[in-house]
């Protein structure tokens, strides 16, 4: 009897699961079935089609997004993940990837520099030979903002749409969260492109400015190169940006400004191929005696200025030169002595004269120019104009001459120190200027460094590099640096970073992901700071000895298969779509659309051509 | 009414011997603590509300609970006062039985320890492999609140039902006839059909089938099989008897999943679902690609179970029979084999795996290989040892006296008596197998960082443990629970294979 119930009630059991079961979708039927392609085009080989993912592992989400996007489309994608940048660069060389997962930022704020070393036949960082694209970079740098729109449309059309050379993903946010127990919210500042300036940074607690260090952190040890003109990283932007001065900076949303920079004013002559600048007498070179920063004595001057942007333009000027496609467009630097030169010239787009405009605000009005730096005397009318010529006209000359890579050093140390021969440059025996062996601790520590900046590295290690501030830099004015001591510290990981920041061992933390922004708001002695970034992350197509780099079929299909709105929704909205590394510049109306019709038409003309 | 004739000795000794008591406060205890840990759960701090569902769940196991420690006192008396369980005492069982509807496997089995009087190996074989395809079964329900399901989940669950329909009529036979000297002919055909049931993986079903096809060849000619005395002893462990049950569950669900799970639900992104709480759909929440975390646990459970096995399995093979030869042979044979496994030994075996990888790639094969390889040395020092101590035992002489082989009396009479030490401390390492097949994916340099393996969901879920804490607390649990269950068993084995415990 009971056996019987029992069963009985089994039976029941099963029996409702049954009837549950026949409502239950299953997978098949959320699948549609797929439809028969319109016409009667022969499909050819519609396996999966093998392509290779290139990334680092510090972007594991945005991998696995591409990888599940495009093995949806009907790819079959392997993935190639490297654990830092230069073994991910080494396997870019090395050419081991269809595509590679790439980002870049536009640290000068101008649409010139987004385009030119990434896509131009020969540009630093470009892979791509295409004369159409090249003629599109050279006429849109040379036309007003009004005019280059357009241009540029035209352009992103050709490298995205026409051609795919590149698959767009995502414009970042930039954020810094920092300890608003220790630093006064007040003296942070978030700039869309340029680094964050060290000068204005200050304690709550004032008195602590000569007793207490900040500690900041980054990811690198390995410091690229402190000569400006040698490196253009990661590693170096912030740190060179703080030890450099430059003739102009950007303000926070990419306005060019003489704030805080060797200039007092600045100005462009009517025809755009001339610009001015009256140059400060209230900044000295510091340098390391003893591990702590001491003033040289000697003034940052003309003489400087035009060693330096010199150099910076001549591709020979020392080995390893990373930046001179920023500045081919200067032709000439020189120093104006005769005031009654910038009289007869009108400002671009205005009735002022160049004096007029390099005098605006000034305490005493240009009464001689000198030639000699030391001369110089801005209580006296006694002043330094530096007047620089460009190749052709191109008003985004002055972006470049805000990049760190601008920065003034010491003609008289650098030329004392880099003696040797740049055609016969031995890596072995000679030291140039800013090599990092120089400033670390061990048996090579001799630093040779002239800082113009605010701020002077005395010395770093694989744990952190320690800076002082310049001692004769802008005395007594606002942009006089506030504190004595500021130490970066290295952490690789970037969850450590935050973990740093929670407990207090670092003050400062540049770069929180966005899957972190929740923490960090949480957290009540900690302040996010965010603004919408230059920085664009896309995908680079392999250019050689791949089906990729011949067939834009295949490269079409990979693009289509994008959707930024599944990025979008993965960062909830903390991302924003782009279409090229202009995107954050340049509005040009264009967007990608994800589309698996056009996936699959793709890889038909793909498979059929093969 | 008190017996004053017997002594707290006495007392003690009674408690002490009497299996249902011991299960009857630990699963009592067990319990509690569940009921502890849902009840927390349940509290939402931040409005000082408790979530409905999981205080039901909390209160259900508190009645079950109490239920239990009232039935632990009643065995208590008898025990006190008769020295035995009374038959009403026992019949409480059928109601601690529900349990089992609220997933209470520990009140569960302790009742179905306390509805049997005499306990064979066969009974409790029988329950528990009704219990495996039981939870199975309704862990693979859960599916039905999913926007869709597997292809194969009608037929899965359906074959799920027949099997537990027939595993429970197992076990109202095997209680009717197993404790008789001879089995009816009709076993024959139960045996076959649990053998074929055992197919999804349900190994208890594979032993218990065993048992009665030897019973039923034995013919009551002797006291019984080896497999049964290690059964029985086995199950006098609650502990180890609840790991093996967890880790066989493990297992028939990761064979089942073939039909009942959908590997799109562990490996496709969904952008709508990111990081969504656990709910009936997505019972452990879904992580931040909006991929479902049970499903992910569930598919983790093939790599790690496979991993772990594997990775255990090939040293133990490999250790196995160089020790064998070592420890046989003696001398030169020895002295050979032996330092060069000291020169592998000397090697840290974490470093060895991570160079390993580095070498040849992040795979699966080679994730196992590079585990494998730096347990050998400890296996075949083991297996010496074994077979030093055994071949100076008599049987040994006497076989070599009769002109036996090496061969022979390597594999048949010494390998067979020192093999029990190494399913023990197989099953104790196959734990660490698992960490380490965790700790390496966690690393980035186990298997690809999108398949669902249990270091891999937690390396994900670990950077949202103070904002979404359920990605990395459910596979942290479902790594502790494996490595537990194994250490249980390799414990409870350590006991059942020992002679000297007789």
């Amino acid at each position: 009897m009971k056996n019987k119930t029992k069963f009985g009630a089994l039976m029941l059991l099963s029996a409702s699961i049954m009837l549950s079961g026949c409502s239950v979708t299953t997978k098949n039927d959320v699948t549609e079935s797929p439809k028969p392609t319109e016409g009667t085009e022969a499909v050819v080989d519609s396996g999966p089609v093998d392509i290779e993912l290139l990334g680092m592992s510090s972007n594991e989400a945005d991998i696995n997004i591409i990888r599940d996007q495009l093995s949806k489309n009907g790819f079959n994608v392997k993935l190639n993940v490297q654990a830092d940048y230069g073994s991910f660069k080494s396997q870019q060389d090395a050419g081991n990837f269809d595509i590679a997962l790439s980002s870049w930022t536009t640290v000068t704020g101008n649409p010139d520099y987004a385009v030119r070393s990434l896509f131009k036949t020969g540009g630093d960082y470009s892979i791509l030979a295409d004369p159409e694209i090249d003629a599109l970079i050279d006429a849109a740098g040379a036309q007003t903002p009004a005019e280059y729109t357009e241009t540029y449309k035209q352009f992103e059309q050709q490298l995205v749409f026409d051609k795919a050379y590149i698959a767009p993903l995502y414009n970042s946010l930039k954020a810094q969260a920092f300890n608003k127990e220790v630093l006064n919210k007040d003296s942070v500042r978030i700039s869309k492109s340029r680094s964050l300036p060290w000068e204005a940074l200050d304690f709550n607690d004032t008195s602590k400015r000569d007793k207490d260090a900040l500690v900041l952190q980054s990811t690198m040890p390995t410091l690229t190169s402190l000569d400006p003109i040698k490196g253009n990283d990661g590693s170096i932007n912030i740190i060179n940006t703080n030890m450099n001065v430059r003739l102009v900076n950007l303000t926070d949303d990419d306005k060019i400004t003489s704030d805080g920079s060797l200039s007092y004013n600045h100005a462009i002559a009517d025809g755009n191929s001339e610009y001015y600048f009256i140059l400060r007498d209230n900044i000295n070179f510091a340098q390391i005696k003893n591990k702590l920063a001491v003033d040289t004595g000697e003034r940052v001057g003309g003489d400087d200025v035009i060693f330096s942007l010199d150099r910076a333009k001549d591709k020979n000027s020392v080995p390893d030169h990373r930046t001179f496609t920023l500045h081919e467009h200067i032709q000439k630097v020189e120093l104006v002595t005769d005031a009654a030169a910038l009289d007869s010239v009108k400002v671009s787009g205005g009735s002022d004269t160049v004096k007029a405009a390099l005098e605006s605000g000034l305490g005493a009005p240009i009464s001689s120019l000198v030639s000699d730096k030391t001369q110089a005397s801005s209580k006296d009318g006694k002043y330094q104009v530096v007047k620089l010529t460009t190749t052709e006209p191109f008003p985004q000359v002055l972006n470049y001459l805000a990049h760190q890579s601008a920065g003034i050093v010491s003609k008289k140390q650098v030329e004392s120190i880099n003696t040797y021969d740049v055609a016969k440059f031995d890596v072995n025996k000679d030291i140039p200027y800013g090599d990092q062996n120089t400033v670390t601790e061990g048996s090579a520590y001799n630093n040779t460094l002239y800082a113009s900046g605010p701020y002077i590295l005395s010395s770093k290690n694989d744990y952190e590099a320690i800076f002082y501030k310049n001692p004769a830099y802008m005395t007594g004015t606002e942009n006089e640096p506030k504190i004595k001591n500021i130490k970066v510290r290295f952490i690789k990981d970037a969850d450590s970073s935050l973990a740093a920041l929670r407990s207090g061992e670092i003050h400062l933390y540049y770069g929180v992901s966005e899957t972190k922004y929740d923490v960090v708001k949480g957290d009540s002695k900690l302040e996010l700071q965010t603004i919408p970034s230059n920085g664009v992350s896309y995908l680079l197509f392999n250019t050689k000895n791949r089906p990729v780099a011949t067939s834009a079929d295949l490269r079409k299909a990979v693009l289509y298969s994008i959707n930024q709105d599944e990025i979008l929704a993965y960062y909830s909205g903390n991302k924003f779509k782009a279409i090229s590394t202009l995107s954050p510049l340049v509005s040009t109306g264009l967007e990608l659309k994800a589309d698996a019709a056009k996936v699959k038409e793709f890889l038909n003309a793909y498979n059929t051509s093969k | 009414m008190t017996n004053p004739s017997i002594t707290k000795q006495e007392v003690q000794f009674r408690l002490k011997s009497s299996q249902e008591y011991g299960q009857a406060s630990f699963s009592g205890i067990v319990s509690l603590a569940l009921a502890l840990v849902l009840l927390l759960n349940s509290y939402i701090p931040s409005t000082g509300a408790f979530k409905p569902v999981v205080l039901i769940a909390s209160l259900t196991y508190f009645i079950f609970t109490l239920l239990q420690l009232a039935v632990w006192s009643l065995i208590r008396r008898d025990l006190i006062q008769f020295g035995a369980i009374k038959r009403s005492t026992r019949l409480l069982g059928y109601v601690l039985l529900l349990s089992i509807l609220s997933a209470n496997l520990f009140i569960a089995t302790a009742a179905f320890q306390l509805l049997k009087v005499k306990k064979s190996s066969a009974y409790t074989l029988s329950v528990y492999a009704a219990l495996t395809t039981l939870l199975v079964f309704a862990v693979s329900a859960l599916n039905i609140f999913k926007p869709y399901v597997a292809n194969g989940f009608l037929i899965g669950m359906f074959l799920l039902i027949i099997v537990t329909v027939l595993q429970l009529a197992v076990v109202l036979l095997v209680a009717k006839y197993a404790d008789k000297p001879i089995l009816p002919r009709f076993m024959w055909v139960v045996a076959f059909i649990l053998i074929l049931t055992s197919v999804s993986g349900n190994l208890f079903a594979l032993f218990l089938g065993l048992l009665l096809i030897a019973k039923l060849r034995d013919k009551g000619h002797t006291s019984g099989s080896k497999l049964g005395e290690v059964v029985e002893r086995l199950s006098r462990s609650s502990t180890s008897m609840l790991g093996l049950l967890f880790i066989l569950f493990l297992l028939t669900l990761s064979i089942t999943s073939y039909l009942t799970f959908d590997y799109g639900m562990a490996i496709d992104n969904n952008y709508s679902l990111i990081l969504q709480s656990p709910n009936m759909a997505y019972p452990l929440g879904t992580d931040n690609f909006g991929r479902d975390l049970f499903s992910r646990i569930v598919f983790g459970a093939r790599i790690s179970l496979v991993v772990g096995l594997m990775s255990t399995l090939i040293p133990v093979v490999i250790g196995g029979v160089l020790g064998a030869i070592s420890g046989y042979y003696g001398r030169h044979t020895d002295n050979v084999i032996m330092r060069a496994l000291d020169i592998l030994y000397a090697i840290p075996g974490i470093l060895l795996s991570i160079a390993i990888i580095a070498a040849f790639g992040a795979s699966t094969v080679n994730l196992i290989l590079a585990l494998s390889v730096g347990a050998i040395p400890t296996y075949a020092r083991t297996m010496r040892a074994n077979v030093l101590l055994v071949s100076t035992l008599e049987y040994v002489q006497a076989a070599r006296a009769f002109g036996s082989s090496d061969s022979a009396i390597l594999f048949k009479h010494i390998v067979p008596n020192s093999i029990a030490p190494m399913i023990v401390k197989s099953t104790l390492t196959i734990g660490t197998a698992v960490i380490s097949t965790s700790s390496l994916s966690y690393l980035g340099l186990g298997v690809e960082p999108h398949i669902p393996e249990w270091g891999n969901i937690l390396k994900l879920g670990s950077a949202y443990l103070e904002t979404h804490a359920f990605t990395a607390i459910y596979p942290g649990l479902a790594i502790i629970a494996l490595v537990l269950s194994f250490n249980f068993l390799g414990d409870g084995l350590r006991d059942a294979l020992d002679p000297k415990l007789d």
